[in-house]
């Protein structure tokens, strides 16, 4: 298989050894080794050392890690000195994260998630389901392949290749879609569930909406959705058992 | 309520591993989302309607949710595919409730779980840190399965454990119809609460904000409408 592809593969499962001291570092070894084979018929030592700075700390987007894989790659052929190297892999970590995350976290996926529920609220069922998967994986696939490529082809100057890209345009468009999304779903699901209900129950889950909205932003981070939630459960449960 | 049968479960509990796994390990393919999670349990315990009313309600849960850097979240993939399994066969708006109430406890776990299984990682990138230094690629790659295989034990346990507290609940919970739906309301209400707050989270205060509104807009005509 080619070293390329193998190296792609690999980048899906860059997070398999997530952990708080190097993040996402031997994830990325994991799939520099196959772009770093033939270093080692070249220069064993530098291989060494490559394989090396490879697994060392690293932490940004999954789907954009590629740009970096790629470009300390080029750079360790280019035989650019270790130090140099290490830098870049440290100046790449905070952008390609918050462009990742921009890109994917709070932008395309809450957009594809608010149109797939909707569609399937809507009737659409399992095609909406299907679709959004569909959707998100050709997207993430194609960005994978165009992550590796582009570091590769710029090595040290991928900072530049980055800045000139469609990333930041993406960035800005893809933010509002998933505003628009999220802010059409709210009331759709809202009335998909509700319809059964009548007045009176709406008016309980409007209550129950609007108070845990108000407390888990007053007293968030501590109290977040899932705590309100087991918290107004429980509240519940004591409330039937005191007969009211 | 679910037939908790080897030909139910089995499938359930490599559903639920494979969904846990796809939160974070390999292959971030989104099929951890609950609205995919959700349809996919549905299917298996042959009861599509109650798959998609509870992967919905779990989706409206994950949208407060932002996956960014080391933040720690919990893991909805296995809790929907435990809620579902414990909410099949019943009307949803009897069952929805407590399905959430077993999903919830079950995601808040496994996000513990995740915890458990980074430190775990971290200890055997330490074990193996001479020849890590010493440039071994075999050690590298014995780390990255170690890890995989750790976090899809991790999965398997979190839904074995959401099955067998499923089918706990379903044996000996029984709610009268008032309470039952008095625990679907409030699910409902507080799954609306974190979807209002990840959406205005996520917006700020710029132009996102105004599109929002434009979707909210937008979202009433046709809830009004369908």
């Amino acid at each position: 298989m080619n070293r390329r592809l193998r190296a792609m593969l690999r980048l899906f499962a860059v997070q398999g050894t997530w952990n708080y001291e190097r993040m996402l570092g031997v994830g990325m070894g994991y799939a520099a080794e196959p772009l770093l084979e033939d270093l080692k018929a070249v220069d064993p030592v530098r291989h060494g050392e490559a394989v090396v700075r490879s697994a060392e700390f690293f932490n940004c987007n999954p789907n954009l890690a590629g740009l970096a894989l790629g470009a300390t790659t080029r750079a360790e052929y280019e035989g650019v000195p270790g130090p140099q190297i290490a830098r870049l892999r440290t100046a790449l970590c905070s952008p390609l994260g918050s462009m990742g995350d921009q890109l994917f976290w709070a932008g395309l996926v809450p957009a594809l998630v608010g149109l797939t529920v909707v569609a399937v609220v809507l009737g659409a069922g399992w095609w909406a389901v299907g679709g959004f998967l569909l959707a998100y994986n050709a997207i993430r696939i194609w960005t994978g392949y165009w992550s590796l490529r582009t570091g590769m082809t710029a090595g040290m100057r991928v900072g530049a290749a980055i800045g000139s890209s469609w990333l930041p345009r993406a960035i800005e468009w893809v933010g509002p879609a998933a505003g628009f999304a999220l802010g059409a779903l709210v009331p759709i699901v809202a009335m998909w569930y509700l319809s059964r209900f009548g007045w009176a129950g709406a008016l309980g889950v409007a209550g129950v909406t609007t108070a845990g909205f108000a407390l888990t932003r007053w007293f968030g981070p501590s109290l977040t959705s899932v705590r309100f939630a087991i918290l107004a459960m429980l509240l519940l449960l004591f409330f039937r058992r005191v007969g009211m | 309520m679910t037939d908790f049968s080897p030909e139910v479960v089995l499938p359930l509990l490599l559903w639920g591993t494979l969904v846990a796994l796809d939160l974070v390990s390999v292959p971030q393919a989104m099929i951890s989302r609950p609205v995919v999670a959700g349809s996919v349990a549905g299917v298996l315990v042959g009861d599509v309607e109650v798959g998609l009313r509870v992967g919905i309600l779990f989706e409206l849960f994950a949208l407060d949710v932002l996956p960014a850097g080391a933040v720690r979240y919990p893991d909805y993939g296995p809790a929907t595919v435990s809620a579902v399994a414990l909410g099949a066969g019943t009307p949803w708006e009897l069952g929805l409730g407590l399905s959430a109430a077993l999903g919830l406890v079950i995601a808040v776990v496994g996000g513990w779980s995740l915890q458990i299984v980074r430190r775990w990682n971290a200890r055997a990138i330490q074990r193996r840190a001479a020849a890590l230094a010493a440039g071994e690629s075999s050690a590298i790659r014995w780390l990255q399965y170690g890890g995989i295989l750790r976090d899809g034990l991790r999965g398997f346990a979190l839904t074995l454990t959401g099955l067998v507290l499923a089918s706990t609940i379903a044996d000996s919970l029984r709610l009268d119809r008032q309470s039952a739906v008095a625990f679907t309301l409030v699910a409902i209400g507080s799954a609306l609460a974190a979807a209002v707050s990840g959406a205005f989270r996520g917006s700020g205060r710029g132009p996102r904000l105004k599109w929002l509104m434009a979707g909210v807009a937008v979202g009433t005509t046709i809830a009004v409408l369908a």
